[in-house]
């Protein structure tokens, strides 16, 4: 008697436990593959020319990531408060991904959407992305995640290879911000 | 003996801060800058996916051999394994030699053995505890190819090719290096940026 007063909430609990886990389980694939909302747009080498080039009223802040890069991931939430921070009142944010382009319906807007990512989103296409990078900078590898501020006059006024230093890139975009129209 | 303790102390204090300063700078995704081109690359043991130390010496090709640092996880180094199983597969024939080398610190020698064989990678593949060899190449990414000659001297550094979707394939950087040595010419293009994962260094 004591061993059936023992067994039958523990056989309950196995109960309502094998029940929940493939609940679980369905909620969780619903959860990883809803339809994607945000809209990332193809960029040739040449568009991206344009894109850093072209005179500009606000500061341009950069970030060239992909979903394969751990980093690249760790540090979006951080740039996603930036963006809302900033791009409301002094700064224009793009968000360009080395993902292949195959990916630009399915991983990539997943990953934004994820993020709650507003800011405008771009997959680099180009077969080779050796010009896209020389560039941006020369000196660049093309590691992941690279960020790149830009003056109003297309000049880089802050650059970061690898995590970004959230306190430093504020400061950064603070300083070219609080410099406009000097 | 107060002195001598504070001298100790001062030395450990020294160390500490020097210690963390490097893991700082590593934090902040710099990488020791690649040798120049000509230069010579220094042998080197590390120990393969079976845990048997070899040397480059001993793995070396007679016209030369390929470094390729590679990655179990990132999709952009298992886009090339197939190209990197038929480089190693024609090369040597010709007398090079082609070896991997996995310097990311959470893949260990048993994944990358497995990753392997359900590859065909059927090249030596090196492991790299402690990112020293990545740190004295100053390899950043996977895929990153390096050539050296017989007597260890870089010709090539970069990227295989110039494209991770093979049916955009354009430019055969790597085989171009690899053909022009072979054939006793100059190699036009000593180097070409890579492109792909950052190495998950320790």
């Amino acid at each position: 008697m004591r061993f059936t007063k023992a067994f039958l909430p523990i056989t309950l609990c196995i109960l309502l436990l094998s029940l929940a886990a493939p609940a679980q389980k369905r909620y969780g694939r619903a959860a990883k593959t809803p339809k994607p909302v945000t809209a990332v747009s193809p960029i040739d080498t040449e568009g991206l020319k344009g894109l850093l080039t072209q005179q500009r009223e606000r500061p341009l802040l950069v970030n060239f990531w992909a979903t394969f890069c751990d980093p690249c991931r760790d540090e979006f939430p951080d740039l996603v408060k930036i963006d809302k921070d900033y791009r409301p009142h002094s700064l224009d944010f793009v968000t360009v991904s080395l993902d292949d382009m195959t990916d630009i319906k399915t991983t990539v807007p997943q990953f934004l959407d994820q993020m709650k990512a507003t800011m405008p989103a771009y997959l680099l296409n180009a077969s080779d992305p050796e010009p896209a990078i020389n560039l941006v900078d020369k000196r660049w590898q093309g590691d992941l995640p690279a960020t790149f501020l830009y003056n109003e006059k297309g000049e880089v006024v802050y650059k970061h290879i690898g995590r970004v230093n959230t306190a430093e890139l504020r400061e950064a975009i603070e300083k070219v911000v609080s410099k406009k129209g000097e | 003996m107060k002195t001598r303790n504070l001298s100790i102390l001062l030395a450990s204090l020294f160390v500490i801060a020097g210690a963390v300063f490097a893991a700082g700078a590593r934090a902040a995704g710099e990488v020791p800058a690649p040798p120049a081109i000509g230069s010579t690359i220094d042998d080197f043991t590390l120990p393969d996916v079976d845990n048997k130390d070899r040397t480059l010496k001993s793995l070396a090709g007679k016209n030369g051999t390929v470094l390729i640092f590679i990655a179990v996880q990132c999709p952009v180094s298992n886009a090339y394994n197939e190209r990197m199983a038929k480089l190693a597969e024609d090369y040597q024939a010709k007398g090079i030699a082609v070896i991997g080398i996995n310097s990311n610190a959470a893949e260990d020698a048993s994944a990358v053995k497995a990753h392997a064989a359900e590859h065909k990678l059927a090249f030596p593949i090196l492991k790299d505890p402690g990112n020293k060899i990545a740190d004295r190449l100053g390899a950043s990414v996977t895929p990153e190819a390096y050539f050296i000659d017989p007597n260890n001297k870089l010709l090539y550094h970069g990227r295989i090719d110039n494209a991770r979707n093979p049916a955009q394939l354009e430019t055969s950087d790597l085989r171009n290096a690899l053909d022009a040595a072979l054939a006793g010419k100059t190699i036009e293009k000593t180097e070409a940026k890579a492109f792909g994962c950052s190495i998950k260094r320790a």
